[in-house]
């Protein structure tokens, strides 16, 4: 992508300038829910705006078909092929791709393959000693990644249905909005940290010093 | 550009790829154009409604942002046209991408 005032190019997978006066600049990456099914959303913030875009027609641009579904589809890796590959998990792949906060300064990346949620809808971990609660619920594909920490220790959580989980003290959380709703500290909120869905080989691409959780 | 802030979700690794017949220097992360600037129309005054005259199908995904309790959700079908949104949620800058 590019900026309008210095017509820099930006990288939507890192947010560094790559090109331009402004390379090497970098911007900030939010926290976001990167993708959940339309239901799901509107069920937790009802009181949320959604984006239309009128066509000259005065009708809304295509909004119930996907485009790309060819492509997701395939095993076609990016725009005009590719040969590189990162072979410690096939090129197309779905993780979620984590920045980890860096503790002890130096910044780790890490992927979450969503085949580990198969089973269970969270996995707790804890990279460069950062307690992390990853979080995928495969039917909304609801995705968030939370720091573990509550009111200064550490949470251990437990899955208990779609995108509800309870931690070691018996507080239960919805994770879509990542707020305590029963137990001892009910209307506390998680920490969200950013994370997107991701191409494994985008993500080895841009990161390929990556660890895989396993 | 402090104050621009930007969302990162998930990707069509659309920014740097190698043609296929250039895969042999491709570690030189050199970049190639294959569009014009604007071949895909950024989103910079962005229309909202309310969830209910959404008139999206439940299933259908959406990116949904929340920041000092305003809530933004962005159809990714519709994003695949435009693949960025400048917005203000919350009283933040934020580009949403795609």
């Amino acid at each position: 992508m590019y900026d309008h005032q210095t017509r820099s190019l930006w990288s939507h997978i890192t947010g560094e300038a790559i090109q331009g006066p402004l390379t090497g600049r970098q911007l900030k990456p939010l926290a976001s829910m990167p993708q959940i099914a339309w239901k799901t959303w509107q069920l937790n913030y009802p009181e949320t705006q959604v984006l239309s875009v009128p066509t000259r027609d005065g009708r809304r641009e295509g909004i119930s078909q996907d485009v790309y579904a060819d492509y997701h589809a395939s095993q076609r890796a990016g725009v005009s092929g590719m040969e590189y590959t990162d072979n410690r998990l096939p090129n197309k792949s779905l993780v979620i791709g984590v920045q980890v906060p860096a503790k002890d300064g130096n910044t780790q990346f890490r992927a979450y393959p969503l085949t580990h949620f198969t089973e269970t809808a969270v996995i707790n971990d804890t990279p460069n000693d950062v307690p992390l609660l990853i979080f995928h619920d495969k039917k909304s594909f609801a995705t968030a990644v939370f720091n573990r920490n509550v009111a200064g220790d550490a949470r251990t959580f437990s899955h208990q249905d779609r995108h509800f989980v309870e931690d070691n003290t018996g507080t239960r959380w919805n994770l879509v909005t990542g707020e305590a709703v029963s137990g001892k500290d009910e209307g506390a909120r998680l920490e969200r940290l950013p994370a997107i869905n991701i191409y494994w080989f985008a993500w080895a691409r841009y990161h390929p010093e990556t660890s895989i959780y396993r | 550009m402090k104050n621009y802030m930007l969302i990162l979700i998930l990707l069509l690794a659309t920014i740097s790829c190698a043609s296929a017949e250039d895969s042999e220097d491709y570690t030189d992360d050199a970049i190639r154009t294959l569009l014009p600037f604007d071949a895909i129309p950024a989103i910079t005054d962005p229309q909202f409604v309310s969830a209910g005259a959404a008139k999206l199908d439940i299933d259908t995904p959406v990116i949904g942002v929340t920041f000092n309790g305003e809530s933004h959700a962005y159809s990714v079908y519709l994003l695949n046209g435009h693949e960025i949104v400048n917005d203000v949620v919350g009283g933040m800058n934020i580009a949403t991408t795609w």
